[in-house]
């Protein structure tokens, strides 16, 4: 029983960890970059007093967004060599800082 | 066709009937604020979330046999069958196995009747806790693992079940408010059109997912009875059919959409906003991933509850209707003993009228048991069509009673 507690929490706390790093963090980055879009396009994208024109465009936070949704893009895609590896016997090493494809020990 | 043969093919059946009811039952997990934000159709995002299920489910070329192991002690390490179990041609087993999956199904069946969001691997694993007490006494039960791992009902299934929504629930909350305190004075209809996408992804994620993970439970429990039968021997591959079979299980169970479900997790337990859903949905994605990559085992179920819940705590002046919450966690306390119970009865049944006979009764129960909940769920029916209605009932300005079809609506939240 402890012992179970002991390794539960123990795996509790990495899952919390990659939980927010992986589904807050990608959000944070997707919600960045319509932030940027919406920069990139300015006019009526933004909330603007009534009666005026809204903000000039600005092309430059149409290609910071794009960026951003292709980092979020890169997460999705090992979020999918995760689950296509693991069908396979396979799973992710993280040991060199890029993903790479192992043998499930 | 020989008494264990028969014996052998309602196994198969009731275990593919128990991979059915875990994809409708599912659906919800991956589509409930899909649905209910509009992101996509209700028709369309079963349609998407079965057909990724059924991939997910073909994608399990690797599939552990050892599945009952977390829970009871039936099978022996390497997979094949315990041989005390086997020595009558594996009746003994499959006794044990096929009360354990009727106790699942009914529960699942049960909590689906009442829109309740409960853990189809909670209902398995209750079923064979209950139906391995029943018919080998409390030793047969692998309550704590052997100390070197987590593992046993405590270490794969109770804390678990405890920490997954917790966890959960916190990263959709701090995602809920990063994204809106980012997006802040955008116009809605420039954002919501990016978190329909954002949204439609993680749920794909999600889909996938569940196919690979929970259809190869049924593939392993199906397997296991051919071994027991002696139909297989195999302990590295099971037979292609068993795949074929249980990945189609799950994917036409989770594109018959089980609505009523849906519904509660989408509408009922917090008011879902775009964002909220995509916070929702990736978070539940991270966090499946991210546990299943550390050996950490949780349920879907959970883990999407916890979810949902975090995403309403995490807008400012978003409504949780915490007595929902609370049906929903009642039921996810007793979903392990409940199924236990019902397959704990079962398996008394079955040994009582022993052989071909007794097997053949506890499948009857379960056909009889399931139509009454089928027919008892027509009395106030959801479907695609009104999944997606209000919660509360609008005040209705004296129902015109030409309507009789919205009533019942409004009235299966009240606590049928």
């Amino acid at each position: 029983m402890t012992d179970n507690l002991g390794f539960a929490l123990e795996g509790a706390w990495k899952v919390l960890f990659a939980g927010l790093v992986l589904g807050a963090g990608l959000p944070l980055l997707f919600a960045l970059g319509i932030r940027s879009l919406a920069w990139g396009a300015g006019g009526e994208a933004e909330v603007h007093e009534s009666g005026v024109t809204g903000p000039k465009s600005q092309p430059i936070g149409t290609v910071v967004g794009w960026v951003l949704f292709a980092i979020v893009l890169l997460g999705i895609v090992l979020g999918i060599t995760f689950i296509v590896a693991s069908g396979f016997g396979k799973a992710l090493s993280f040991e060199h800082i890029y993903p790479t494809i192992v043998d499930k020990h | 066709m020989t008494q264990a043969s028969v014996v052998l093919a309602l196994v198969v059946v009731t275990a593919l009937a128990f991979d059915f009811t875990n994809g409708f039952h599912d659906t919800a997990n991956a589509m409930a604020t899909t649905i209910a934000t509009k992101a996509l159709k209700p028709k369309t995002a079963v349609a998407l979330s079965g057909i990724l299920n059924l991939v997910g489910a073909f994608l399990s070329v690797q599939v552990a046999l050892t599945v009952t192991n977390a829970v009871v002690k039936i099978q022996n390490s390497n997979g094949t069958p315990k041989e005390s179990l086997v020595s009558d041609g594996g009746s003994a087993l499959l006794l044990i196995i096929l009360a354990g999956l009727v106790g699942g199904i009914v529960w699942n069946l049960l909590t689906w009747l009442l829109g309740l969001p409960s853990s189809s691997s909670h209902a398995l694993f209750g079923g064979l806790i209950g139906a391995t007490i029943a018919g080998l006494g409390w030793a047969g039960v692998n309550w704590n693992g052997d100390g070197s791992k987590l593992d046993g009902v405590v270490g794969k299934v109770l804390l678990p079940a405890v920490l997954s929504p917790v966890i959960a629930g916190v990263v959709a909350l701090v995602g809920t408010w990063i994204i809106h305190r980012i997006t802040a004075g955008l116009a809605a209809r420039h954002t919501d059109q990016g978190f329909k996408w954002g949204q439609i992804g993680s749920a794909s994620l999600v889909s996938l997912a569940h196919g690979t993970n929970d259809a190869q439970k049924t593939m392993g429990v199906i397997t296991l009875a051919l071994i027991a039968s002696g139909d297989w021997t195999d302990t590295k591959n099971i037979p292609f059919w068993v795949k074929v079979a249980c990945a189609l299980a799950i994917a036409l169970g989770t594109y018959l959409g089980g609505w009523r479900i849906i519904r509660t997790l989408g509408k009922g337990l917090v008011d879902i906003a775009p964002a909220q859903g995509m916070a929702a949905q990736s978070s539940s994605a991270a966090v499946i991933l991210a546990s299943s990559h550390l050996g950490f085992a949780l349920s879907t179920t959970h883990v999407a509850t916890g979810s949902v819940l975090g995403s309403g705590l995490g807008r400012p002046g978003a409504q949780v209707r915490w007595r929902v919450a609370g049906r929903m966690i009642t039921a996810w306390l007793i979903t392990l003993p409940a199924a236990g119970l019902v397959g704990a009865a079962m398996w008394g049944v079955g040994h009582l009228v022993g052989g071909l006979a007794g097997a053949l009764v506890v499948f009857a129960v379960l056909v009889a048991a399931s139509l009454a909940v089928w027919f008892r769920s027509r009395r106030t029916p959801i479907g695609s069509h009104n999944v997606n209605d209000d919660w509360e009932p609008v005040a209705p300005p004296a129902a015109p009673a030409d309507e009789p079809a919205r009533v019942p609506v409004t009235a299966a939240h009240g606590g049928v």
